[in-house]
């Protein structure tokens, strides 16, 4: 078996068990060992963040953020705090680029994003007393602090979609990303400024799911040419 | 060798290099011709469908023109002036996909550009993607999708479910019907004389005009960040009014009750927010922006 045949059959398969070629190559194959454990982290992390419904894990990004970092998808400078960089395979980013884990990545980020809004929304479904509005700008600014350090600091400059040959698409991706960011800075300083004004808090988590389909879209042109 | 031997020789050596020659003439002007970009070639290419068939194009740049006819047919044509780009077709029942492209070597936008005709029956699904260049639409009644980067869309005459998402292409529909949703980024979205009896737009710096009639249990939802909103009414529609802007302004022309239906709205303590009643409030109409100005508009 080789390596691509293996990566199909990886692709496909809909419970844990590999047949015995795919893990006789695996015995033998350390690029397909790495692609194999990276698959399964990335999966066990969405499974995992549905499970627990609201908050992903702080593992879920932090070993999302080795990763990123280890592909140099991330610019480690702007980190507040120095995280474990957990290392993977060169190849890594051939497992990003696979449309199903690129799902389960986007799916973890939109659920996130999802979740946030819920919370936010929750005020206006329900009375709302004085505990009930502190419990929640308690839970939120966490949701905010998961995307600010494992999402939001995804570089512009290496956007995988920015590779591209097509100027004006990478032009266009890069200048809306910092329309973007720039309305991510003044949701933010609103929400500071009030912390109980629903409509900033409102646009600032829209802001946050632009930015994360944004960077979707970019991945998606990018591993599929634009053209799929 | 005798002097005819030699010369009969001689003349059959050069009537096959003759041939050789004529050969690799020939094998030298097909490699030529195989490798001439087909500038501009038209081809067409001709699908009968039943009755609302589903149409995918994919294309990474150039020109997209949809119109329908009444015929139970799908004709596509299409030109790519370089002549690299290579365009697959597919059908499968009621079902036609067309994709254009570029060759593995990865090609500028220029090179890959194919400008497609598609002429489909009047109802059709249709389902576009595309990066860069105009996307119109004529006369297609039946759902549609369409996911853009930074081209344009232009609907005109249609009827259906309508999904656009797009980074920074704008959106104009003519005379559009049924439900709309667009979602941009920086794109500019402008509904003229539409018949919508839902819409939900958002843009974050793109502006948004909405200028036709309410439906009577129209639901209309139109957010931004910092463009214009802007709606034109006329004295006989009717419909119930939420307009807020944090940091912009709200500017009304129009004389609305008190909205008398469902909950009460209290003044926001933040930005600026109108809310009102115009005639009997049949439809729902939702403004909202974060420093964007919001006009509400008499219509002339």
């Amino acid at each position: 078996m080789v390596c691509e045949q293996f990566e199909r059959i990886l692709e496909q398969q809909e419970d844990d068990t590999l047949p015995k070629p795919a893990l006789d190559h695996l015995e033998t194959c350390e690029a397909c060992r790495a692609l194999s454990a990276d698959f399964y982290a990335i999966h066990d992390m969405a499974l995992e963040l549905g499970a627990e419904g609201i908050a992903p894990p702080e593992r879920v990004w932090v070993s999302l953020r080795g990763q990123l970092e280890a592909e140099g998808l991330i610019d480690v400078s702007v980190q507040a705090t120095p995280q474990p960089v957990y290392r993977s395979a060169p190849g890594w980013w051939t497992v990003f680029q696979r449309p199903a884990v690129a799902g389960a990545f986007l799916g973890i980020v939109l659920a996130a994003a999802s979740a946030v809004t819920y919370l936010s929304n929750v005020p206006q479904t329900a009375v709302q007393s004085q505990a009930a509005l502190q419990q929640e700008t308690s839970y939120v600014p966490s949701a905010d602090s998961v995307f600010k350090e494992e999402v939001l600091t995804v570089g512009n400059d290496s956007i995988p979609g920015l590779q591209r040959q097509d100027t004006a698409v990478t032009d266009s991706i890069r200048r809306n990303l910092q329309i973007v960011d720039n309305f991510i800075a003044m949701c933010e300083k609103s929400v500071r400024e009030q912390p109980d004004n629903q409509m900033a808090r409102e646009y600032l988590y829209g802001a946050y799911q632009q930015k994360a389909e944004l960077l979707a879209t970019a991945m998606n042109r990018s591993m599929t040419g634009g053209l799929q | 060798m005798s002097a005819t031997s030699y010369l009969r020789a001689a003349s059959s050596a050069r009537a096959r290099n003759a041939v050789r020659a004529s050969a690799l003439g020939a094998a030298v002007a097909g490699l030529i011709l195989a490798a001439a970009p087909a500038h501009a070639e038209r081809v067409e290419k001709h699908f009968a469908v039943q009755s609302k068939p589903k149409i995918t194009v994919r294309n990474s740049s150039g020109r997209i023109q949809v119109k329908a006819w009444t015929r139970n047919e799908v004709l596509v044509a299409w030109t790519n002036a370089s002549g690299k780009s290579v365009v697959e077709t597919e059908q499968a029942g009621n079902r036609v996909e067309v994709a254009a492209q570029g060759n593995e070597d990865g090609n500028s936008a220029d090179v890959s550009k194919t400008d497609f005709e598609i002429t489909v029956p009047v109802e059709s699904e249709l389902n576009v993607r595309t990066d860069s260049g105009n996307v119109t639409v004529d006369s297609v009644h039946g759902d549609m999708t369409f996911d853009t980067v930074g081209a344009n869309l232009q609907l005109s005459d249609v009827n259906g479910y309508m999904v656009v998402k797009t980074i920074d292409g704008s959106l104009v529909c003519n005379r559009c019907s049924g439900k709309l949703e667009a979602n941009s980024i920086s794109g500019n979205v402008q509904m003229i004389q539409p018949s919508l009896d839902s819409l939900r737009v958002q843009t974050s710096s793109g502006n948004i005009l909405f200028d036709g009639s309410f439906s009577s249990r129209g639901i209309y939802i139109m957010k931004n960040f910092s463009g214009t909103i802007e709606v034109h009414f006329s004295s006989s529609d009717s419909f119930d009014l939420a307009a807020n802007s944090l940091k912009g302004d709200v500017i009304n022309q129009a004389s609305f009750k008190p909205d008398t239906h469902g909950a009460p709205h209290p003044a926001s303590k933040w930005g600026h927010g109108f809310f009102g009643t115009m005639n009997e409030g049949h439809a729902k109409v939702e403004l909202s922006s974060f420093s964007g100005t919001i006009k509400i508009l008499k219509r002339d």
